[in-house]
């Protein structure tokens, strides 16, 4: 099944949806989207994972390789609605206690309002 | 082979010496044809002179008159004549017709001027003298008799030559009995019948008719271009007018009193005649009627080979660029254009690469008003521009137009556009003609793309043959046995090469170091990130270090060279044999899977740690990776694994997991290693089902054995 990725945006934030298995294929999508100077003038990236289904290396590669330009230009990076499935991979891999992972939206916002 | 080459070599000799018989024999009988054809005209000549004189002389009764000698002298020097030429035409070959017909007329048509000249220059002496001179008229006559003998041999067979071309049986069987019965008319003169007697009359009307059956076939000149036919009109025009002069002067010289001979009467002559001018005259009219037919089917002819070429294109190995070469001078010739450019499209970018009697300003200020139009990368034909006001306001010579995209399904590779400078320049057939053309182009470009393709797959599939090669040649065959433990292996490379590993270091008697590990990313890249990885443990742990250290260090070098989106998780394990414990770290890889024999309970030991290269600041990685130290008992069991085991999908899509592979372990945990192994690994291939492997499959099963006292 091919990833869809919508972008949408609400305020200071960006709100990406992701639709499908985030894999090689997939994750160069996914690379543009992250690499828009565009997202650079919001102060938080909101990621929906409630239909991410699967993700590969290559595409948690990707979240890893932006991890650290979002930090220096302070902004943040916050996933939810997340699978357990999924989650279960991010937290193998320890990326759970590098990146924000929460339950939902509300949640995602209380946060980023902090 | 060899044998074979002599054989056809030899043949090939043999061949040359019966050619050469053959030749000799030819020349031979052309020689002795020659002089036959010498003689016989001689001596008819005297014998013409002899009876002329004794007409002459004024006696009642001739003197010498033989008629039969007369006859048989008339006949022996027509045979040997057509035989002469029988034999010489046969050496004409191939399909220059034009050559064929220039040969009749330079050789044989010329006779007939000569024959006038000669009589022209007879009468002019005669008129000078002012007296008759009867037998200067008879070496004249006999000259031209001679002359229009040549004439028709050489006429009769060379249209035998075209008469017979792309023959079939039928045709040369037709043949074979015209040129014997003309034969046997020939006797009639022999043997002095009257060819006019009623008799032979309706034997005559036959073989008119079927000379005129003979006449029909002139497939030759479908061969023949437009230039060729108007030069064939010429020649054959010119060929006719001989036929005409030979024809009047024989007919003006048979009322002549004076000649005691008269070869009309020789009706072989006349057939001959008769068919070489017929022949003559039908080549003439299918020349000329043709001829404003013949660009159409020489374009047709030119169209094939156009195709042709372009579906060879291919083969040849010629680039996108001469395709596209071939497919704007192929249509602008089949539709005769009188302007035309085209477009390649990169990058949803129109280039314009072909320019042909427009200007690149024209050419924008067209496509502006097509765009205006909507008419964008579409098939179109306009065949009426100057009724378009948009058009009429650029004031452009063009009034109908072509636009021929070359679109296959998804794609768009460019667009031909074709102006000519009349109304309804682009009808029906032209416009199917350039389609084909389009059509086929569209059809090469797609096929050079997939050959270029499968060229790039080609060189894909080696970079993944030797990825593999690499994982294999870098993970270890065979592992140290020892008496307090039992290990077992299993590793699968998917079809792509993902990056796992597993390797093995004795750090001291007692102490052994197993490292497993999963590169993110496939192919290359992969198997090399995974050399790296080896040399880092080896050289790391011939330092002896404890497994966090190791991940430090190990995260600190690869951060030095792994890009951005790369990272390796890896586990490290030290069992200590003499401690009876073993300690680990864990780097964002699988957890690993364990049986304690004591409390006789599978879990997994679910320690923090994050991967290699993610973090690339020495001191926060520090803070994510922990260290565990852990006693283990005779018969526990330890599996580690990579993802693939874990993730591995059903063709429901499901994922094994880690709970599956739990309850393998509790339900096998008391068998020998290599037979735990066996089960996990039997069950995740009953789970994918066969030939389902997309990720690297990785599994090291170590069982710890009971202490033996000797030890």
């Amino acid at each position: 099944m091919p990833m869809k990725i919508t972008q949408e945006i609400r305020d200071n934030t960006v709100i990406l949806t992701l639709d499908g298995e985030l894999d090689a294929s997939s994750s160069v999508i996914l690379d543009e989207e992250l690499s828009d100077p565009e997202i650079m003038k919001y102060t938080m990236v909101l990621v929906n994972c409630q239909n991410l289904n699967y993700i590969s290396s290559a595409g948690l590669g990707v979240f890893i390789s932006h991890l650290q330009r979002f930090e220096d230009a302070q902004i943040r990076l916050i996933f939810y609605n997340m699978q357990d499935k999924v989650r279960n991979v991010f937290e193998i891999l320890g990326l759970d206690l590098l990146m924000t992972i929460v339950s939902d939206y509300e949640e995602a916002r209380s946060i980023a309002n902090e | 082979m060899l044998k074979a080459g002599r054989e056809t070599s030899y043949s090939a000799v043999a061949n040359q010496k019966t050619d050469t018989r053959f030749m000799l024999y030819k020349n031979n009988a052309k020689t002795l044809l020659a002089t036959t054809t010498v003689v016989s005209w001689l001596l008819l000549l005297i014998y013409v002179l002899l009876t002329a004189e004794s007409k002459l002389a004024g006696s009642k009764a001739p003197g010498f008159a033989y008629p039969f000698i007369s006859n048989f002298l008339t006949v022996v020097f027509i045979v040997s004549v057509f035989l002469f030429q029988r034999l010489h035409t046969e050496m004409l070959k191939g399909i220059d017709f034009i050559g064929y017909l220039w040969n009749l007329f330079s050789k044989a048509g010329v006779a007939a001027y000569l024959s006038v000249a000669l009589y022209l220059v007879y009468r002019v002496y005669i008129n000078y003298i002012d007296e008759q001179y009867t037998l200067l008229l008879h070496v004249v006559y006999q000259i031209n008799f001679g002359l229009l003998v040549l004439f028709l041999a050489k006429a009769f067979y060379i249209w035998r030559q075209l008469l017979l071309h792309h023959k079939n049986k039928f045709l040369q069987i037709a043949w074979d009995w015209f040129e014997l019965l003309l034969g046997g008319i020939l006797l009639l003169t022999l043997f002095n019948f009257k060819y006019t007697s009623y008799v032979f009359l309706p034997l005559l009307a036959l073989m008119g008719f079927y000379i005129l059956f003979l006449c029909t076939n002139l497939k030759w000149v479908a061969y023949l271009t437009f230039s060729n036919k108007s030069r064939s009109l010429v020649l054959l025009g010119a060929i006719l007018l001989s036929c005409y002069i030979f024809i009047r002067f024989f007919y003006n010289m048979a009322d002549n009193e004076q000649l005691t001979v008269d070869y009309t009467d020789v009706g072989f002559l006349l057939l001959a005649m008769l068919f070489v001018g017929l022949y003559t005259l039908a080549a003439f009219l299918v020349s000329l009627f043709s001829l404003p037919t013949s660009s159409v089917f020489e374009q047709k002819s030119e169209d094939l080979l156009n195709f042709q070429r372009l579906s060879l294109s291919i083969q040849q190995g010629q680039s996108e660029a001469q395709v596209y070469d071939m497919l704007v001078d192929s249509t602008i010739k089949a539709s005769d254009a009188s302007a035309a450019w085209f477009e390649v499209i990169r990058n949803s970018d129109p280039q314009v690469t072909h320019l042909l009697n427009i200007t690149e300003a024209q050419v924008k200020s067209i496509r502006h008003l097509l765009q205006a139009y909507n008419i964008h990368n579409m098939d179109y034909i306009n065949n009426n521009l100057g009724r378009n006001p948009g058009f009429r306001g650029l004031g452009l010579p063009w009034k109908s137009m072509a636009i021929l995209p070359i679109k296959s399904t998804k794609h768009l590779s460019g667009v031909l556009y074709l102006l000519k400078d009349v109304e309804g320049g682009f009808d029906h057939e032209t416009v199917n003609v350039l389609r084909t053309f389009t059509s086929q182009t569209t059809l090469t470009i797609e096929n050079l793309r997939l050959v270029n393709e499968s060229l790039q797959n080609e060189r894909y599939k080696e970079e993944l043959k030797i990825a593999t090669q690499v994982q294999e040649s870098l993970n270890p065959k065979t592992f140290p046995t020892d008496s307090w433990f039992e290990i077992s292996t299993h590793s699968v490379a998917a079809k792509e090469v993902g990056g796992d590993f597993y390797d093995f270091l004795q750090l001291s008697e007692s102490r052994i170091a197993i490292i497993i590990g999963d590169v993110s990313g496939k192919g290359i890249s992969a198997a090399f990130h995974m050399a790296q990885m080896k040399g880092i443990f080896h050289g790391l742990m011939q330092q002896d270090m404890a497994p966090s250290e190791f991940m430090k260090q190990a995260n600190s070098a690869l951060s030095r060279c792994l890009e951005r989106t790369s990272f390796i998780t890896s586990s490290l394990y030290i069992i200590d044999y003499r401690m009876k414990g073993f300690m680990f770290a864990r780097a964002g890889h699988c957890h690993t899977l364990y049986y304690n024999s004591m409390m006789d309970d599978v879990f997994y030991f679910k320690t923090d740690g994050l991967g290699l290269g993610i973090l690339r600041d020495d001191k926060a990685y520090a803070g994510h990776i922990r260290e565990m130290y852990y006693d283990y008992n005779p018969g526990d069991v330890m599996v580690i694994y990579t993802d693939g085991i874990v993730e591995a999908r059903s063709p429901q899509n499901e994922e094994y997991g880690e709970d599956r592979l739990l309850y393998m372990l509790k339900q096998t945990y008391h068998l020998e290693a290599d037979d735990i192994k066996y089960a996990i690994i039997n069950d995740v291939n009953d789970f994918t089902g066969p030939d389902n492997v997309y990720d690297d499959q990785t599994l090291l099963v170590i069982k710890f054995r009971p202490t033996q006292q000797n030890t």
